[in-house]
């Protein structure tokens, strides 16, 4: 493009109206692409060595043990699809959280938004990229459990799905903390406080009707329970209307952190 | 090229009444420059003077309080977003991405700015020859010098081929070698008719590479100028400097109140103005030394703002 040319279209009225810019988008999500790909020896044991341990423990060593529960089956194929959507929780969590944080620290935001990329485009970019994380890592361990026979190869593209929103979801959430967070031990909260009490108490290690009747609400309601219950009820191959319902609510809650992400972040980087 | 048609239109980059507030603190306190196409203005003055927050205004990067910026006849305040597609922003700190390589730190600017991955790959390898860095493209940002870094953040606003660039400080922290090698390159945009604003606090820079330079401090211009005009106006032709060889402060004090001189004390060392030196009776203090030498921009900046500029 030449500078005339590029100043023509900055002059532009189109150029001038412009909402959103799609460009800003994919530019931030091909960014951490190319990031991720430069390390893709290490990220291998991010997205599947590590998870499949963990899936194996407890669907081999808890499972053995727990057996099968009612109206579940065996212990291995309930805990997978929970455990499967914890994991992209925490993969977009980690994304959006600590290597945001890192890219504040490190001017590397400024710099993004030194091109035409808005705030809001640029977070829209980073919690894209926590879906895609998230995306990334339940093939993989979605995969691995199709292989061993924990899930049934037909509910993968669905759990996927599934792993998409929690992704976006959480992928707010952690940007949340990265923007407002202003040193790197209040950062680590986003773990010690969100994501830990949620990945055991959103009904991935034991049905939520276990928990004390007053408590139940209240770990419905948490931000991973109805990823967590929609992905099982995909793997289970029984869907009713508390599936629908959660459903709404996981669609609601992919978008609801955004603004306030948005916000944090534009108090961070604009002053 | 670009600059003829811009000058026409009047200047490339123009602030009018500039205010700037964090807090109860002015920042930027009301500043107006004009920089006119394929010109080189410098912004000098010390830490905290102002500079970099009249230029993050001015890339669109920071809201103002009070006046209005026009870059490319763009209204930078409302439309930040299209003042960013015209201009090429260095700032203080490089920002560079340690997550990805060299080439892949342009390139992927690039096609964020708005290039095709065709595009944003061909300029890439334009830039690295111009900045010297085609050997270093496949290595990791940590491992260049420092200098490489700035010429590597300097090459990154230039992927775009931006015909207005703002850099703030692009030499700051850099050995003299370093600083060199990016004063011919900077020397080379303007060449190639690139307007450029930046903002230093060194002295030799400001004079080596400005065409104008604005004396700032606490948030205002205090004179703007061709630096030999600053000199000239605030400083004269020569100065003449006392240094204390023995004779105590208050005797040189005396001396020269008596010889009717003003004068500014620096530790050790009383600098006259303009050019008091001349008074005989000064050259015939016991325990004086008197030095003559040129006057520089240094003396201009010490008149206007009464204080040294010193390099933090």
């Amino acid at each position: 493009m030449s500078v005339d040319s590029a100043i023509a279209t900055a002059a532009s009225p189109a150029a001038r109206r412009q909402r959103v810019r799609l460009r800003s988008i994919t530019g931030v999500w091909w960014r951490h692409a190319v990031a991720l790909a430069r390390v893709w020896r290490v990220a291998f044991t991010w997205f599947f060595v590590e998870p499949a341990f963990v899936l194996l423990a407890m669907g081999m060593g808890v499972g053995r043990l727990v057996g099968t529960l009612p109206e579940h089956g065996p212990y291995a194929t309930f805990v997978t699809p929970g455990m499967v959507v914890g994991m992209a929780m925490f993969h977009a969590l980690f994304e959006c959280s600590w290597g945001a944080f890192q890219r504040i620290q490190g001017n590397v935001m400024e710099t993004l938004l030194t091109t035409p990329t808005t705030v809001t485009e640029l977070a829209a970019g980073e919690v894209a990229w926590g879906g895609t994380r998230a995306l990334i890592s339940t093939l993989a361990v979605g995969g691995l459990a199709v292989a061993i026979g924990w899930m049934p190869a037909v509910s993968l593209p669905g759990v996927m799905l599934v792993a998409l929103f929690v992704g976006l979801e959480f992928g707010a959430v952690g940007l949340c903390f990265a923007a407002g967070a202003s040193t790197l031990p209040t950062l680590t909260l986003v773990f010690t406080v969100v994501a830990t009490p949620l990945f055991f108490f959103s009904g991935s290690f034991f049905p939520i009707e276990v928990l004390p009747a007053a408590l139940q609400p209240v770990a419905w309601l948490a931000p991973l329970s109805p990823g967590v219950h929609v992905a099982r009820g995909i793997a289970e191959g029984a869907l009713d209307r508390t599936h629908l319902a959660a459903a709404g609510y996981l669609v609601f809650l992919s978008v609801a952190f955004f603004p306030l992400a948005v916000a944090l972040l534009r108090r961070r980087l604009v002053k | 090229m670009v600059a003829e048609s811009a000058q026409a239109a009047g200047p490339v980059i123009d602030v009018r009444g500039l205010v700037k507030r964090f807090g109860s603190l002015r920042a930027v306190d009301g500043v107006s420059l004009a920089v006119h196409g394929g010109e080189t203005l410098g912004l000098l003055g010390p830490n905290g003077a102002g500079k970099t927050s009249t230029m993050r205004v001015l890339s669109g990067l920071s809201p103002a309080d009070e006046g209005s910026v026009h870059v490319a006849g763009i209204d930078a305040l409302r439309e930040g977003r299209a003042v960013r597609r015209v201009l090429g922003v260095v700032t203080q700190d490089d920002g560079l991405d340690t997550d990805v390589n060299v080439r892949q730190n342009l390139e992927l600017y690039g096609f964020l700015a708005g290039l095709s991955r065709r595009e944003a790959a061909s300029r890439t390898q334009e830039v690295l020859r111009f900045f010297a860095l085609s050997a270093r493209a496949e290595d990791a940002v940590d491992d260049l010098s420092g200098g490489m870094k700035r010429r590597l953040a300097i090459a990154r606003a230039m992927v775009c081929r931006p015909s207005v660039v703002v850099l703030d400080e692009p030499t700051t922290g850099l050995d003299p070698h370093s600083r060199n090698h990016v004063w011919e390159e900077l020397a080379r945009l303007k060449s190639q008719g690139v307007t450029i604003l930046m903002s230093t606090h060194y002295m030799d820079e400001a004079a080596t590479l400005c065409d104008r330079v604005a004396i700032m401090d606490r948030g205002r211009i205090l004179d703007v100028g061709p630096p030999p005009e600053l000199v000239e106006r605030h400083a004269g032709r020569s100065v003449c400097e006392l240094r204390l060889d023995g004779a105590s402060r208050e005797s040189v004090r005396e001396a020269l109140r008596a010889a009717r001189c003003e004068w500014r004390e620096i530790g050790a060392l009383f600098r006259l103005a303009g050019d008091g030196g001349d008074a005989p009776d000064l050259r015939e203090l016991p325990g004086v030394r008197l030095d003559r030498r040129a006057a520089t921009l240094e003396d201009a900046f010490l008149t206007l703002t009464g204080k040294e500029l010193r390099e933090e």
